[in-house]
């Protein structure tokens, strides 16, 4: 009873505290939200990505057949960039050289330069030659350079395969003796011109050329698509629940201090008991925000975190990681004033190993996560992971197994260092 | 004077404080290598940096089987990596374990569907949420259309050669055709109209040093980052003089309050700044970000940023009545001018909106100014803007921060 008593005043105390709070409630949702909202076109699973506007500059140095009146290469593909279909994702800006285009992207008026090399009409329609658009991105982008290639390169292939089916064409029929006059040659590259039209090969197209879809996850198939929102605010219980874990356990070196804890100890209640009801009051703490936590970003992010008894079993287990960690690590501090640098330092770097901030960034090297399983955060963010790919209790069974086995052996220590100290 | 000795009292109190080295180097650092590494683009890590892409299912006896696989290997952006029958039924594993970027289901009857003029869709692989998958999905749809452009170009001239002469049997028409299409895809294995991206250097020696990847991203993400995080052990001081007293029973000597605040913000600016110069050099010698190309165009924005940073941390420092005040109020500046201006991912990953609101921070013009110099390659000049900027909003968190310390010292 003793126990309940004095896990029952430190619960109420530390929901009284609105630094606890803040930190308990306000800072993973506030997180998780800033990044909802950084990425929250993306986590609808396939709905349109909200991309900005890229800035595209454009030297057309291919005047000169413009102004004799025939085929104008350059002028079609900034009619193509310039185009109603592209006008949310591209806004074009035609400059008169190449120095300009150039100086553009450097001032960051632009995003990306396109370089349309002088002669390509001229080189479009006669053999053996060649030439090359150049591209001149901000070097700190990588997605609006990706989409402007993509559109260049699709536009300027019809070109080329146009200008190889003339070649190829004049070829075969040298090759066997037949006279291909210019009409012809123009008419067969006229011909694929109007193919390639009709075709109309794009992904957006009406007739794809590839079925694409995402594999499937490790482990169970995945039931649902949970989406990055899920993977962040999943990383951002964890890190707080961690954090709230070892400001608990805090309360011990403050009373310590205070000198309340030492009274305490003079009273006929077994330093059990005394130690027994703040851990359980770290651990119905961690309770309390884990169900607010989980509750909250249902609602508010609309992420559906897995099947309940599996929610159940990984929550628990992250209770008792939780709590157990907290116990060790304030087990080495020594006064209040170490309890933010060590908090700080020793939370960031764990979360950091765990790969808590990480969630939701694509091309993750393999061997991180390995590296996470060395820290409870990461067996922590592999049972939500899995969770959330719709396993059940037997699923995740492994990394519940080594929450509650580190959490277990991190009271064990932490108590017993304390145990030690209040000897 | 009293400033300066105001300062050299704080300066020794950090000093004194092992803690303050981790929050000031050993975070930053190990942060600045993770985020990098993490970042690091993973073409750089392979000789071929072209995409790893799975093929599985070639069809027997396909007439276009050897032309697609001539096509996948002349792709610049993708590397066929066929897979055996044992091998095919991880694709799936293989890409989400990021071994390969893709893969690509060849449909069964293909050639016979493409020379009879249909387009048949095969199944690609590849997670549509990363680069990695976009580019690599983008490289097979462009191997694809050339082929189908390949088979359409000797249809054409077979079509052409008929009119124009006629063929005598249909298996010769077969052969002009067959030798039309080995023709094409040669042609298209080494297109005559090209898109080159040009790759920017930061030397000012096209070719000699290149975007350092990832780096050139975290190195100044986690300084702008750190410089806010390092503030609670500055800011921390001024919460306990406040709550010792100390603080009062200054103003009864004849140090004036502008010489308290200064002295503050003095010992500040010296920690950031020192932090933001040690950072800078740990960038330039272990990750190879070039910061010294520009070391003007460097100095100039590490004092700015130092200065607001200072000034921040005198307005948590002053508006904080407790340690945990000064914890919390930290964390939540670096989470929000972090995250929101382009320290953490660049904002570009981001969406329209956010990107927007992104660019009001001080911390977006921070990093402006850092990767004009270490990415743009770009000198003092260019820095001059994100520099004012930071400087203007520096001098409002110093005006903010005066006039609630002179409020609670009053």
């Amino acid at each position: 009873m003793k126990a309940l008593d004095i896990a029952m005043r430190d619960l109420l105390h530390t929901l009284r505290t609105p630094f606890t709070l803040i930190m308990m409630f306000g800072a993973p949702l506030l997180i998780a939200g800033l990044l909802f909202f950084a990425f929250g076109s993306m986590t609808g699973g396939g709905e349109d990505l909200d991309l900005q506007t890229i800035q595209v500059t454009v030297a057309n140095l291919d005047r000169a057949e413009v102004q004799g009146g025939g085929f104008a290469a350059g002028e079609l593909l900034i009619e193509f960039l310039r185009s109603d279909d592209l006008s949310d994702l591209l806004a074009v800006e035609i400059v008169d050289d190449e120095a300009t285009a150039r100086a553009n992207v450097a001032g960051q008026r632009a995003h990306v330069a396109v370089i349309i090399p002088g002669g390509l009409s001229a080189v479009a329609t006669t053999p053996g030659q060649e030439a090359t658009v150049v591209l001149y991105p901000d070097p700190t982008l990588t997605i609006a350079p990706g989409i402007v290639q993509d559109l260049v390169s699709q536009f300027i292939d019809g070109f080329a395969g146009a200008k190889i089916t003339a070649e190829i064409t004049g070829q075969q029929f040298e090759a066997r003796g037949v006279p291909a006059g210019p009409a012809l040659l123009q008419g067969a590259a006229t011909q694929y011109a109007g193919w390639l039209e009709t075709t109309g090969h794009h992904q957006e197209g009406a007739d794809p050329l590839v079925d694409l879809r995402p594999p499937a996850t490790e482990g169970e198939p995945a039931e649902q698509d949970a989406g990055i929102i899920a993977g962040i605010m999943g990383g951002m219980i964890v890190f707080f629940t961690f954090f709230v874990g070892a400001m608990g356990a805090e309360s011990i070196v403050r009373e310590e201090e205070e000198g309340t804890l030492p009274r305490l100890f003079t009273t006929p209640t077994p330093r059990t008991s005394i130690l027994a009801g703040k851990f359980t009051a770290i651990l119905l703490a961690l309770v309390v925000q884990i169900a607010v936590l989980l509750v909250a970003s249902s609602l508010i992010f609309g992420i559906t975190w897995g099947r309940r008894p599996t929610v159940l079993l990984v929550s628990v287990a992250l209770t008792v990681a939780a709590a157990g960690f907290g116990i060790f690590v304030m087990s080495f501090v020594q006064s209040t004033r170490q309890t933010g640098p060590v908090l700080g330092s020793v939370l960031t770097l764990t979360g950091m190993l765990g790969g808590l901030f990480t969630q939701g960034i694509p091309n993750i090297p393999e061997l991180f996560n390995v590296v996470n399983l060395v820290v409870p955060q990461g067996w922590a963010m592999r049972a939500w992971d899995l969770s959330l790919a719709g396993a059940g209790p037997a699923g995740v069974l492994l990394p519940v197994a080594a929450l509650l086995g580190m959490g277990l052996l991190f009271f064990a220590v932490g108590a017993l260092l304390f145990r030690r100290r209040f000897a | 004077m009293r400033a300066t000795s105001l300062a050299l009292k704080d300066l020794l109190q950090i000093a004194r404080d092992w803690k303050s080295a981790l929050f000031l180097v050993v975070m930053p650092i190990l942060f600045t290598f993770f985020f990098g590494l993490v970042l690091q683009p993973d073409s750089q890590a392979e000789a071929d940096a072209r995409l790893p892409v799975g093929i599985v299912g070639r069809e027997a006896g396909g007439q276009l089987g050897a032309h697609l696989e001539r096509l996948l290997a002349a792709s610049e952006v993708i590397r066929p990596v066929p897979l055996s029958e044992a091998e095919a039924d991880e694709a799936e594993a293989l890409v989400d374990g990021g071994e390969l970027a893709a893969a690509i289901a060849v449909p069964e009857g293909f050639s016979q569907a493409v020379l009879s003029g249909q387009s048949p869709r095969f199944t690609v692989i590849a997670d549509p949420m990363t680069t990695t998958g976009q580019a690599a999905s983008q490289g097979i749809e462009t191997v694809i259309s050339r082929l189908l452009g390949a088979v359409q170009t000797a249809r054409i001239s077979a079509d052409e050669f008929a009119a124009a002469q006629g063929f005598e049997t249909e298996g010769a028409r077969q052969a002009y055709l067959m030798r039309g299409l080995d023709q094409a895809v040669a042609a298209w294995e080494e297109p005559p109209l090209t898109v080159r991206q040009e790759q920017a250097v930061v030397s000012g020696e096209p070719g000699e040093s290149e975007v350092p990847g990832g780096f050139a991203q975290s190195s100044p993400g986690m300084i702008v980052q750190f410089a806010i995080f390092g503030l609670i052990t500055s800011a921390m001081i001024l919460v306990l003089e406040r709550q010792a007293g100390a603080l009062k029973r200054i103003l009864t000597t004849p140090t004036s309050r502008a010489a308290v605040i200064g002295g503050h913000v003095l010992a500040m600016f010296l920690v950031v700044f020192a932090q933001v110069l040690l950072l800078v050099l740990v960038g330039q010698l272990l990750f190879g970000v070039d910061y010294m190309r520009a070391p003007l165009a460097t100095l100039l924005m590490a004092t700015i940023l130092a200065f607001w940073a200072a000034s921040l941390g005198l307005f948590i420092g002053s508006i904080s009545k407790s340690q945990e005040q000064v914890i919390t109020l930290s964390l939540i500046a670096m989470f929000l001018f972090a995250a929101l201006g382009g320290a953490w991912f660049p904002l570009e990953v981001a969406g329209e909106a956010f990107a927007t609101v992104g660019h009001i921070m001080p911390t977006a013009w921070a990093m402006d100014g850092f990767q004009n110099i270490v990415v743009r390659g770009l000198g003092l000049a260019s820095v001059l803007l994100p520099a004012g900027i930071l400087l203007a909003y520096g001098l409002v968190f110093f005006g903010l921060a005066v006039w609630q310390f002179g409020f609670e010292t009053r």
